[in-house]
């Protein structure tokens, strides 16, 4: 099951390259192969005990003297960072055949190697196919962004590429280290670690691909040379890859590193909250704002996670997939600001509410939902964040309380900078409300943010099988 | 009875849903009859629950019922609960009862605009978000109504969204409420961790085993979203720039219902707050300045809704000095008579600003009561009802507010001599606006709308759908205040007696005592505002450095922009320009030389890239270094 929900895109993008269909048509029936991927992973949570732990796994040898494998399987809270790479990459490739760029067939088929590869990242049980699927996510995001970005791609891509291979390597370097030592690549099977260096090297992988402040050097240009589904997946999906790796290995591989590391790690991530925050209410176009505020939403998912109690952990996952959908929706809202106004510049826009419901509808219902208002699952996830960080020390609850405030200063901004006011100078009457394709794509994000606002508790309650530890035990 | 909680809930969020999903297959008129018909649904549904109270023991009226489990992790539960109890209902009754009828009155006010369906799906969305706050079950819920009121709030003041300030004022709303949302959310953590539990009463019984320390932070955060919410000092500038959105907004939201859910949060959680005194104290004390400094502002405004503005956020300081003293009854009757009179002064001023298309300046108006005879009665009868004349109903709540302030020792006989000065300055300011804008000869602006201009204004007092509610009004702002008679009857303390027992229990002779002096004051007031403004016998002592500061309104605006604003701009500006730019390089000047360049030599360039990136990674982990370093 698993394998197969990490294949049928691979075997997609195969089959989207070797087949020569125009544009368009490939696009389609990338298109389909996104959704019946969606399908799939909808018979995968069917399939899925959320009181079990690992599950659905498949495991064949690989190295045999070196204890590698191929491993791979999902736990309750990995099949739901799954489930919001599917439905995101299915809305990329979407969007991008309603876009068709040129060369469409490459274009798609990088778009579906990407979902699988990413599919793969959160299923990897074993570290070594955790890295191959790792660096095979990296490869179509820098041809995806080197040819098909914006006038000033490849400084972009050259900035990712080096970040990223920096982080990657030395991670290499962490996985050889720690396999050898524990005689097993496997995730399952090797026990836990003390070694700081070890630990650091994964650590500054992911904290590259969060990113974590100070290693977000790469974000702003990649984001917004990026066609804005690549965006989308690289801001909404694939710095989830740091949540899993976070979570997976060095939470749990190095007890004892985590526990020394914490308190550092909790300012660099607290740090990234705020200056992240601040710098999106400076920034002065659409893709800017929402690059600044997903470092701000990383650095609180990972004070969630660092705050090694259960409310935090499971805040910071459904806070993952919330700030996916949001962030994923809004770059490609982004993407159908900029066919329409030829800019996401906020001095240029304006007043595009009027005449323009459904476009203003959309952009306002996301834009409130990213600033977290109280019942949305946003909220649900920064309250439990915050939560479990109080836990920790009051200071860090009340300085991510304050950078509530200042997500809804920032948000509030971008949406009556875009809607409201008057008219922006590249703001035409020919600039249409949101067109029925454009509608397809955005309209099930928004349904998914909707529902899991009615009832977060449908991941909340089905991330973990076993309570870790008990909030009301805790008081005394 | 938990049905007719959850039709009362429900049948407003419906009524949102459908506007919003049918867009312009429905008629602009049928979106506001839906609104209307929805909210009045909603209304039947309160009746319904609080019939089906009524018929219970005094000590079985509370129900909980819960429709799912909202979130969960572990053992911390919370379900999406409702409460039904006196508290409940009362604020049930007057959310939708007040409610329906201000939403009747848009559909006469707004009829014409272009946006009518967005304006009506707004308005039910906001009687749902509202029911869902006075309904709350537990705390998260009660904090997702509290943000929900927050949004409507927004997104009604900023309606006219191609208006600067309306931008402008909506977003001041959201800013500082999410400031109160944050520091509620800080208490819950608190509660979480020292109670396990976010249930009311769950929380209540833990709060007994909880340091002083802690009941005083949790008090403290509850209180700083009750004084966001209620617009009292020093969280209360957003709520006179909130007059730019449609006047039936300014009816509901921000005078009838919203802004006092602050004084429902204080008797709602009045086991945590009687637990931390000084808490309390504190916010009875921030009551009494509030309606001193919001009696003195309303003296010198000249638009006609800032001047009811600034009254709202007197009167709910009368309402938080109850509360805050422990006169649960004495507050919550407030807060009933003052929706009926203060929604009915918002909307018979919006008659005036109708019937003058728009125009809000008092100095541009005068003799309205030649042209809107009917109108003049209705603003008269909630200006005498808010200044505490008998036997209107302001008389009734206000006073019993000041007699159990009298009864509370000498802390409360501070707040009561506050509260006797208030009801002087509620005398002038509301009389001074009667007279200047109803009296005296018709002024140019009011005459040529009383000829009628052709612009479809002008005609008589206005459509049926507005006088009707008016008219209501005009008559529950008379006769709202007789559910209760100090030392006669009082059905109405005794009704919420089982939710929220009070702390103090005026004698007779107190009442009276209070009366007297409050209704003299009130007269005086009045006779002050005759001879200044009526009679222009008397001009105004004019000391410009006192009419400066009332007229910047103590300055508030620009302390605020002074020590939040500019330094979270200064801040960011600095961090940009000297972090971002130059160690990490994402700046767009960076961006543009850097496109500069490669546009000539892309390989040579991309080595200098290189270069430098290895060195932003270097520094990076330099800082970390030194992080770690300092932190360990």
């Amino acid at each position: 099951m698993t394998t197969a929900l990490i294949f049928l895109p691979l075997a997609g993008a195969l089959l989207v390259w070797l087949l020569p269909l125009p544009g368009r048509a490939s696009g389609v029936l990338a298109t389909l192969i996104g959704l019946a991927e969606v399908a799939l992973w909808a018979v995968a949570v069917r399939q899925f005990d959320f009181a079990q732990n690992l599950q659905l796994e498949d495991r064949q040898s690989w190295f045999d003297d070196l204890g590698v494998s191929y491993h791979v399987g999902f736990f309750g809270f990995s099949l739901w960072l799954a489930g919001l790479t599917v439905v995101v990459c299915a809305a990329g490739i979407g969007y991008a055949t309603w876009a068709n760029p040129e060369r469409a067939r490459a274009y798609q088929g990088l778009l579906l190697f990407l979902t699988g590869s990413i599919v793969g990242v959160f299923a990897a049980q074993d570290l070594l196919v955790f890295y191959v699927f790792f660096e095979a996510m990296l490869i179509p995001l820098y041809v995806l962004i080197g040819v098909w970005g914006g006038e000033r791609r490849a400084f972009a891509t050259v900035k990712f590429v080096v970040y990223t291979m920096a982080g990657s390597l030395l991670m290499l370097a962490s996985i050889i280290v720690f396999g050898l030592s524990q005689g097993t690549f496997d995730l399952v099977d090797s026990g836990v670690s003390s070694n700081d260096w070890v630990f650091l090297g994964f650590l500054a992988a992911f904290a590259v691909k969060a990113p974590l402040f100070p290693f977000h050097g790469w974000l702003v240009d990649a984001y917004r040379e990026s066609p804005p589904e690549v965006a989308a997946i690289l801001s909404g999906v694939v710095s989830k890859a740091a949540v899993y790796g976070l979570f997976r290995i060095a939470i749990a591989k190095f007890p004892e590193p985590v526990q020394e590391f914490q308190v550092p790690i909790l300012v660099a991530a607290t740090i990234g909250l705020v200056y992240g925050s601040l710098l999106a209410f400076r920034a002065r176009d659409v893709r800017s704002v929402t690059a600044y505020s997903s470092m701000a939403q990383m650095g609180l998912i990972v004070m969630g996670l660092f705050s090694l109690n259960e409310l935090g952990i499971n805040g910071a996952i459904l806070q993952s997939v919330a700030h996916g959908l949001v962030s994923a929706t809004l770059f490609l809202l982004a993407g159908m600001l900029e066919t329409r106004t030829g800019t996401s510049a906020f001095a240029r826009l304006g007043g595009l509410a009027r005449g323009r419901p459904e476009l203003a509808t959309v952009l306002l219902v996301v834009g409130i939902i990213a600033l977290a208002v109280p019942g949305s699952v946003s909220f649900a996830g920064e309250f439990l964040i915050l939560a479990g960080i109080y836990a920790e020390g009051w200071a860090w609850a009340a300085i991510g309380a304050g950078a509530i405030v200042l997500a809804a200063m920032y948000m509030l901004r971008l949406i009556s900078a875009v809607l409201h006011r008057s008219r922006g100078e590249a703001v035409r009457d020919e600039a249409l409300d949101l067109r029925p394709a454009e509608l397809a794509v955005v309209l099930p994000l928004l349904a998914a943010l909707l529902f899991l606002s009615a009832s977060p508790n449908s991941i909340t309650e089905r991330n973990f099988p076993i309570p870790g530890s008990d909030v009301s035990e805790a008081a005394r | 009875m938990t049905a007719g909680a959850w039709i009362c809930l429900l049948a407003p969020l419906a009524g949102a849903w459908t506007i919003t999903v049918m867009g312009d297959t429905i008629s602009r008129r049928a979106a506001a009859w839906i609104s209307t018909l929805s909210v009045f649904v909603a209304f039947g549904g309160a009746l319904a629950t609080f019939v089906g109270l009524l018929r219970r023991g005094e000590e079985e009226r509370a129900a909980l019922t819960t429709a799912w489990t909202w979130l969960s992790t572990g053992n911390f539960e919370v379900g999406l609960t409702l409460l039904v109890d006196p508290l409940a209902a009362t604020m049930m009754l007057i959310v939708s009862g007040v409610g329906g009828l201000i939403v009747l009155y848009s559909v006469g006010y707004m009829d014409g605009d272009p946006e009518e369906r967005r304006y009506f799906a707004y308005m039910s969305f906001f009687v749902f978000s509202m029911l869902l706050l006075v309904q709350a079950g537990n705390f998260l819920i009660l904090l997702v109504g509290w943000g929900l009121v927050g949004l409507a709030s927004y997104l009604l003041i900023g309606f006219w969204h191609e208006r600067r300030e309306a931008v402008a004022a909506a977003k001041k709303a959201f800013i500082m409420n999410a400031f109160g949302d944050a520091t509620m959310a800080l208490a819950f953590f608190v509660l979480i961790w020292q109670t396990g539990t976010l249930e009311l009463a769950g929380a209540f019984e833990g709060a007994e085993l909880m340091s002083s320390t802690a009941l005083n932070l949790v008090a403290l955060g509850l209180l700083g979203g009750a004084v966001a919410k209620s617009a009292q000092i020093p969280l209360h500038t957003w709520l006179p720039d909130a007059m730019e959105g449609p006047t039936p907004v300014s009816a509901l939201i921000h005078a009838a219902t919203m802004v006092t859910a602050g004084v429902y949060l204080i008797v709602r959680a009045h086991p945590l707050f009687e637990l931390a005194p000084s808490i309390q104290d504190l916010a009875a004390g921030l009551g009494a300045v509030t309606l001193l400094v919001a009696g003195l502002v309303a003296l010198v405004q000249t638009d006609i809704k800032r001047v009811i503005a600034y009254s709202t956020m007197s009167q709910i300081g009368y309402m938080f000095v109850g509360v805050g003293l422990g006169a649960y009854g004495s507050g919550m009757f407030h807060l009933l008579t003052h929706a009926f009179f203060k929604a009915l002064l918002f909307m018979a001023a919006g008659l005036v600003i109708h019937h003058l298309a728009g125009e809000q300046d008092i100095r541009r108006m005068g003799g309205v009561r030649s042209v809107m005879p009917r109108t003049t009665v209705a603003f008269l009868v909630g200006s005498l009802a808010l200044v505490g004349i008998p036997p209107l109903s302001g008389f009734f709540s206000k006073d019993s507010i000041l007699a159990a302030a009298l009864a509370s020792g000498g802390y409360g006989q501070v707040l009561f001599a506050a509260g006797l000065v208030g009801a002087l300055l509620t005398g002038v300011y509301t009389f001074r606006l009667f007279f200047v804008v109803f009296l005296g000869a018709p002024s140019p602006l009011v005459e040529q709308h009383a000829q009628g201009d052709g612009s479809g204004h002008g005609h008589g007092e206005g459509p049926w759908t507005m006088t009707v509610p008016v008219a209501v009004l005009t008559v529950l702002a008379v006769v709202g205040g007789w559910v209760q008679i100090a030392g006669v009857w009082h059905p109405f303390g005794d009704w919420l007696e089982v939710v929220a027992e009070p702390l103090v229990e005026p004698s007779v002779t107190q009442d009276y005592v209070a009366s007297v002096l409050a209704v003299g004051l009130g007269l005086l007031g009045m006779g002050i505002a005759w001879l200044v403004y009526a009679a222009r016998k008397r001009e105004l002592p004019r000391t410009a450095a006192v009419r400066d500061v009332l007229e910047h309104k103590l300055y508030f605006d620009e302390l605020y922009d002074a020590i939040f604003y500019r330094p979270a701009v200064w801040i960011a500006g600095i961090w940009r320009r000297w972090i971002e730019e130059p160690l990490i390089g994402g700046s767009i000047s960076g961006v543009t030389l850097g496109a500069r360049r490669a546009g000539g030599a892309l390989g040579e360039a991309q080595s200098g890239y290189l270069r430098s990136y290895a060195l932003a990674i270097a520094a990076a982990v330099a800082v970390l270094v030194v992080v770690f370093v300092a932190v360990q």
